[in-house]
C-alpha cells in the first residue's frame, strides 16, 4: 500500500452563521489515488476543500503531505495541495495567462528560468501552448478551466483538489478536460456532481452527506448502486443508466 | 464578452511599441506637463501636436480609434469649457436677453474655451498614444519601476483584470430585471430595484474578492506581487525619452520667453 498523503480525522467546522458544515469527516487518501467526492448541495464538499487549504479554521486533524494543518503551517500545506476553484474567473486573477501561471512558481521563489520552464510545461500539459500573452477574459470557458488547472500544475503539487472542474463545459470541452485530468499523475481529489466524470477518472468515491462521510468505496460499486445513490439524493451516472 | 479594451492596439508591432514602457510613460508625462504649462497662444501647441502626430504615425495607431476615444472623454472637457464664453468678462461678440439678464458671449471667453479644449485634446492624445502602443500591464509595471506605491499599481492591475467581469455582472443583473419588467414599468419600483441591484452587485463583488484572495493564497500569495520581467532602458529608449522631454521643455521655454 502506498503511503498516506492526505489524512482527515474528525474534521468539524461551523460557519459563523451557525450552520454546521462539517460534522466529523474522517478519511485518508494514499499517494497516487484518485478520489471522487460527491454529495448533495450543502453536504459540505466545498467547505471541506476550504478546510484542506486552511481557509476555514476547522477543528480536528488534517495532514497533507506530511504537514499537519495549523495556522502556522497553512502556507506549507498549500504548497503541496493544488486547489482549483469552481469559478475560473476567480482563479485567473492576473492580466495575462502567462503571468497567472507564473504566479505560483514566482511566490515559491523559483528562478526566472525555472519559472519560465514551468509555465511552458504547465500550459503544454493542458494543451494551451502559446497562450502566455492571452487575456483570461477573452478565453472560452473550456480554455479558462484548463488555464486555471495550469496555474496550479505549474507549482507541481502532490495533491490536486478540483472543485467542479467540468461545470458549464460543452460535451467536447468536458471530454477534453476529462482526458487531460486522467493523464495527470498527481493524487486527485475531484469534487462535484458530474458522476460520469468521476466514474471515468476516479477509482474511489466518497459520498459526503450532512457534513459526514456517508459511504466510501470503489467507484464502480458505489456509482452503479442506484438505491444507494438515491438514498443520498444522487442519481446513477448517465453512462451507467444507459447501459441498463 | 467585451472586445473593447483599454489597450486594444497595444499588441501591435512598431518601433514605438518596442520602446521601453518606462521611457514611454515618462515621455507622456513630459508631453502632458508641457501642454499644461503652455500659455494661451495656439501656435505653441503646434510643435507638441506635430511630435505626437509623428509618434502616432510610426506607432500605426488608427486615427478613427483615437478620435473615437477622444470623443468618449470629451464630455468632461466640454462640460467645463462651455461656461467660459459666458462667464469670462471681455469684449462681447454676441448678446441675448434672458429675462432681466443679458447673456453675453465674450471673445476672451471663446479663446479660453478653445485653449482648454486644445489642451484637453493634447493630454488625452498623449495618454491614448501610450495606451495604444503599450500593453496595460507593461504600463503598470513601468509605474512600479518608477517607484509608484505598490498599493496603487496592484490596484490598477486588478482593475484591468476585473473591470469587464464586473461590467458583465451588471449587464446580467440588468438583463434579469428587464426579462421581468420588459425594460419599462413605473419609475418608483424601478428606482427601488436599481438600489437592490447595486446592493447585490456589492455583495457579489465582495464575495468575489474573497474567492480571489483564496485563489491567490492557495498559490502562496504573501502580500507582494512577484513579476518575472525587469526591464532596462537601452540607448534608443534613453534617446526617445530624453529627446521628448527636452523637446517639450524647449517648447515651454520658448513660449515663456517670447511671451513678453
Amino acid at each position: 500500500m502506498a503511503e498516506t498523503i492526505l489524512e482527515l480525522a474528525d474534521v468539524r467546522y461551523r460557519y459563523p452563521t451557525g450552520v454546521e458544515a462539517l460534522r466529523g469527516v474522517t478519511f485518508s487518501v494514499a499517494a497516487g489515488e484518485r478520489v471522487g467526492l460527491v454529495g448533495p448541495n450543502g453536504a459540505g464538499k466545498s467547505t471541506l476543500l476550504l478546510a484542506l487549504a486552511g481557509f476555514v479554521a476547522a477543528e480536528g486533524h488534517i495532514r497533507v503531505a506530511g504537514h499537519t494543518m495549523s495556522r502556522a503551517t497553512a502556507r506549507d500545506v498549500r504548497r503541496h495541495l493544488g486547489l482549483v476553484f469552481q469559478n475560473p474567473d476567480d482563479q485567473l486573477f492576473m492580466p495575462h495567462v502567462g503571468e497567472d501561471v507564473a504566479f505560483g512558481p514566482l511566490t515559491m521563489g523559483l528562478s526566472a528560468d525555472e519559472v519560465h520552464a514551468r509555465v511552458h510545461e504547465a500550459l503544454a500539459a493542458v494543451s494551451l501552448e502559446g497562450f502566455e500573452g492571452r487575456i483570461p477574459y477573452h478565453l472560452s470557458d473550456g480554455e479558462k478551466r484548463r488555464a486555471a488547472l495550469a496555474t496550479v500544475l505549474a507549482m507541481r503539487p502532490q495533491i490536486l483538489a478540483l472543485d467542479e472542474p467540468a461545470a458549464n463545459l460543452d460535451p467536447r470541452g468536458r471530454r477534453r478536460l476529462i482526458e487531460l485530468v486522467r493523464r495527470l499523475p498527481n493524487t486527485l481529489l475531484l469534487v462535484g456532481h458530474d458522476l460520469d466524470m468521476i466514474l471515468d477518472v476516479c477509482e474511489r468515491t466518497i459520498i459526503l452527506e450532512a457534513g459526514r462521510v456517508a459511504t466510501d468505496g470503489p467507484s464502480r460499486e458505489i456509482l452503479t448502486d442506484r438505491a444507494l445513490l438515491e438514498s443520498h439524493g444522487l442519481e446513477l451516472p448517465l453512462g451507467v443508466a444507459a447501459r441498463g | 464578452m467585451h472586445h473593447m479594451m483599454l489597450d486594444h492596439f497595444a499588441a501591435g508591432e512598431s518601433p514605438v511599441h518596442r520602446l521601453d514602457p518606462v521611457a514611454k510613460t515618462l515621455a507622456m508625462l513630459a508631453m502632458i506637463l508641457a501642454t499644461v504649462l503652455l500659455g494661451d497662444r495656439f501656435v505653441a501647441f503646434l510643435p507638441l501636436a506635430a511630435a505626437m502626430a509623428v509618434y502616432h504615425a510610426i506607432g500605426r495607431v488608427p486615427l478613427g480609434y483615437t478620435l473615437k476615444r477622444l470623443a468618449m472623454a470629451s464630455p468632461f472637457a466640454l462640460g467645463v469649457a462651455i461656461f467660459f464664453p459666458i462667464l469670462e468678462p471681455g469684449r462681447a461678440v454676441w448678446t441675448h436677453p434672458v429675462g432681466p439678464w443679458t447673456l453675453m458671449v465674450t471673445e476672451e471667453g471663446l479663446l479660453r474655451a478653445a485653449n482648454l479644449l486644445a489642451k484637453f485634446v493634447l493630454c488625452v492624445w498623449a495618454t491614448l498614444l501610450l495606451l495604444s502602443t503599450t500593453r496595460f500591464q507593461d504600463v503598470v509595471q513601468a509605474l512600479a519601476r518608477l517607484h509608484v506605491p505598490r498599493l496603487f499599481t496592484v490596484q490598477l492591475a486588478f482593475l484591468y483584470r476585473y473591470l469587464w467581469v464586473l461590467i458583465d455582472e451588471v449587464m446580467h443583473l440588468r438583463r434579469a430585471r428587464e426579462a421581468r419588467d420588459g425594460g419599462a414599468g413605473a419609475w418608483a419600483p424601478r428606482f427601488r430595484s436599481q438600489a437592490g441591484l447595486v446592493g447585490v452587485l456589492f455583495l457579489r463583488t465582495y464575495d468575489r474578492a474573497e474567492r480571489i484572495y483564496w485563489a491567490m493564497a492557495a498559490r502562496g500569495f504573501d502580500g507582494s506581487l512577484h513579476t518575472s520581467t525587469q526591464g532596462r532602458l537601452r540607448a534608443k529608449d534613453w534617446a526617445f525619452m530624453l529627446g521628448t522631454i527636452a523637446g517639450a521643455a524647449g517648447v515651454v521655454a520658448a513660449d515663456r520667453l517670447t511671451h513678453g
